[in-house]
């Protein structure tokens, strides 16, 4: 490789500079070109984040929740119950569909709430296969959702794979509480 | 705006230490043909501190520091038994040339390999000469002067490991390379990092404090793709480590999942999920969809491509279960590799292209298989009551690393040839370290 001369380095800051000058590109990285035209917290979205093509924030989810250090769990007292899933399985069992009729019930009474569903895998296996099945059980809980009368619009979907475990025992008790769809109601928002 | 203007060039201008310019020249290279190494044996090598040959203090340690980098690649490799440096006879100050040696002081220790070199620091300027001797016959069998930074001195240690396994071998080392990878530090959330094998020079990709996952090399070793949740949703970004810029590529609704780099740097294989599905799609540079590629209503994911860039490995469970597909690429056909086991996941082609290496679940637990590509009986390489996976091959295609929570608690990163043999802990962090992809051999 050639050596880099002083004229090379002058060439490379222009370079530089011209990117910094034009950059609109979006990126994970607070310390990289956005920095100057969101302002945000990257990870924690605020009440504006229009991110993605769903309408609903992602500032109440299970990923803001591990942003600060708690655990994304369900409080008993929620209107919308998790359901849960077998290993390497998106089917819906009876218990999972008493639930989200329960959970539709509510959803019916409180006609201006959104959901986001997220889908958790354990933490067994691979983490993107996890991901692609996390996603496979969120949707088969909002299909079913649907088939009970909930407009599609007021659900939106994400996978979360194996990334945030409600625990992190290697025991079948502990596996079978991350594989799990969660319903996050979608704050931040005017409810219209 | 000025202010920040300033940072992104300062990091820019310190990135390009990733680029790093190090020059060698052969001045020495005697072909002796390649050593046997097979059935086990491995060859007890002598590798002495580098005497200084300039007229101040080491106060970096670089004479060490390189010394120590080749002995711990030469352990690595499984092909070395490296001699203790406390039964060493010669001092670091000793001859460096064959006519200055006493190579008696070398066969009293049993060495029968002797790697000795000098240094000289001037500024951050590194002039280093590194010689393996054949101790028996008092010969030497490659020589080699690197000029470089002296931050950037284990880059060369690694380089001369690289020619040390070639004189043995005939095809030159894996350790001239990084291994990127994910890691949680303990916590809930997930960075990218790179580092030298042996985990030095470690270097953080992303600071989002979010899930970052699936870091993967482009073929020129400088740029790397990983999926981050740092915008909410999750994406697929593109890092390039010669600007320090990160750069949003592909879909930008939250559906993206892994991606690879094909072999000419010109396209990226990636799973996109639509309504709850999965499946495979190829990129143009600037993540411009030019093709989809699978199209069942069954999660397709995690693609590798073939190294002629004709195929794409990938994981597929419209069988029922997740296992490993074949995929032809100008047809769109796909077919089955894998049939053993209900769990089969994170295939990795070899650089070499006859064996494809992946994840797969027996009896509860997580093992590495490779399989040959043209199909037929997998070969479990790891097992015990850990789970391995996330397997990565090296660049000469020899050896593979994957994570591992053997021995209970965190997973760590290891390395092992690719049949098994040698398995090797690399990391040794506080917290989870995965999803490592190794790098191509670096300049």
């Amino acid at each position: 490789m050639a050596k880099l001369n002083a004229f090379w380095y002058a060439v490379i800051i222009v370079i530089a500079l011209s990117f910094v000058a034009c950059s609109k590109t979006a990126t994970p990285n607070g310390s990289g070109g956005t920095a100057g035209s969101g302002g945000r917290t990257p990870g924690q979205p605020g009440p504006n984040d229009k991110s993605g093509s769903s309408d609903l924030g992602t500032g109440s989810g299970s990923l803001s929740e591990a942003g600060k250090g708690q655990s994304p769990e369900t409080p008993r007292s929620s209107p919308l119950q998790e359901v849960y899933f077998g290993f390497d399985s998106f089917d819906l069992s009876n218990d999972a569909r008493a639930t989200l009729k329960r959970n539709a019930d509510w959803l019916k009474a409180n006609q201006s709430v959104r959901v986001e569903i997220e889908g958790h895998c354990d933490d067994r296996g691979t983490n993107e296969y996890n991901l692609a099945l996390g996603a496979k059980r969120a949707q088969a809980a909002k299909d079913y959702l649907v088939s009970l009368g909930i407009p599609a619009d007021r659900l939106s979907t994400i996978s979360y794979g194996e990334e945030l475990p409600v625990c992190r025992e290697q025991t079948e008790d502990c596996w079978q509480k991350n594989r799990r769809d969660r319903f996050v109601v979608a704050t931040g928002r005017p409810s219209s | 705006m000025k202010l920040l203007s300033k940072k992104i060039v300062l990091t820019g201008l310190l990135t390009f230490a990733f680029v790093a310019f190090i020059r060698g020249h052969f001045y020495a290279q005697v072909n002796t043909g390649t050593i046997d190494l097979t059935g086990g044996r491995r060859v007890p090598i002598a590798i002495a501190p580098l005497k200084n040959l300039a007229s101040g203090d080491d106060a970096r340690g670089v004479g060490e520091g390189i010394a120590d980098a080749i002995a711990n690649d030469m352990r690595l490799s499984g092909w070395f038994r490296v001699l203790d440096r406390s039964a060493y006879i010669e001092g670091p100050q000793s001859g460096i040339t064959a006519d200055a040696i006493n190579f008696k002081n070398w066969t009293t220790i049993n060495a029968e390999s002797l790697v000795k070199g000098g240094f000289s620091v001037q500024g951050e300027d590194l002039v280093v000469e590194l010689r393996l001797f054949d101790v028996y016959q008092g010969k030497l069998l490659v020589g080699k002067r690197y000029t470089g930074k002296v931050r950037d001195f284990r880059r060369i240690a690694h380089r001369f490991s690289d020619e040390i396994i070639n004189q043995f071998t005939g095809t030159p080392g894996p350790f001239n390379t990084r291994i990127a990878y994910v890691s949680n530090g303990g916590g809930g959330l997930k960075e990218v990092y790179f580092s030298h094998l042996d985990g030095t020079d470690k270097f953080q990709v992303t600071t989002n404090k979010s899930i970052n996952l699936s870091p993967a090399w482009s073929p020129d070793g400088r740029m790397l793709l990983y999926t981050s949740y740092g915008q909410g949703r999750r994406s697929l970004y593109l890092y390039d480590l010669t600007t320090g810029r990160h750069t949003l590529i592909g879909e930008q609704n939250g559906s993206s999942i892994g991606g690879r780099w094909s072999p000419d740097g010109q396209r990226v294989a990636v799973a996109f999920e639509r309504g709850g599905n999965t499946d495979v799609y190829i990129l143009d540079r600037s993540g411009r969809t030019i093709r989809r590629l699978t199209e069942d209503r069954g999660i397709d994911v995690s693609p590798s491509w073939s190294p002629d860039g004709n195929r794409l490995a990938f994981v597929s469970n419209r069988s029922g279960n997740p296992q490993i597909y074949l995929l032809d690429i100008a047809t769109g056909n796909a077919r089955r590799l894998t049939f053993s086991g209900s769990y089969n996941t994170s295939p990795d082609w070899s650089p070499k292209g006859d064996k494809i290496a992946y994840t797969g679940r027996v009896s509860g637990r997580f093992q590495i298989f490779t399989i040959p590509a043209q199909g037929g009986e997998p070969q479990q390489l790891t097992s015990g009551s850990g789970d391995n996976e996330d397997p990565s091959w090296a660049p000469d295609s020899r050896f593979i690393a994957f994570s591992s929570n053997r021995g209970g608690g965190r997973y760590h990163l290891y390395m092992m040839r690719d049949t098994g043999e040698n398995q090797q802990r690399l990391t040794a962090s506080g917290g989870d370290d995965t999803n490592p992809s190794w790098s191509p051999r670096l300049e």
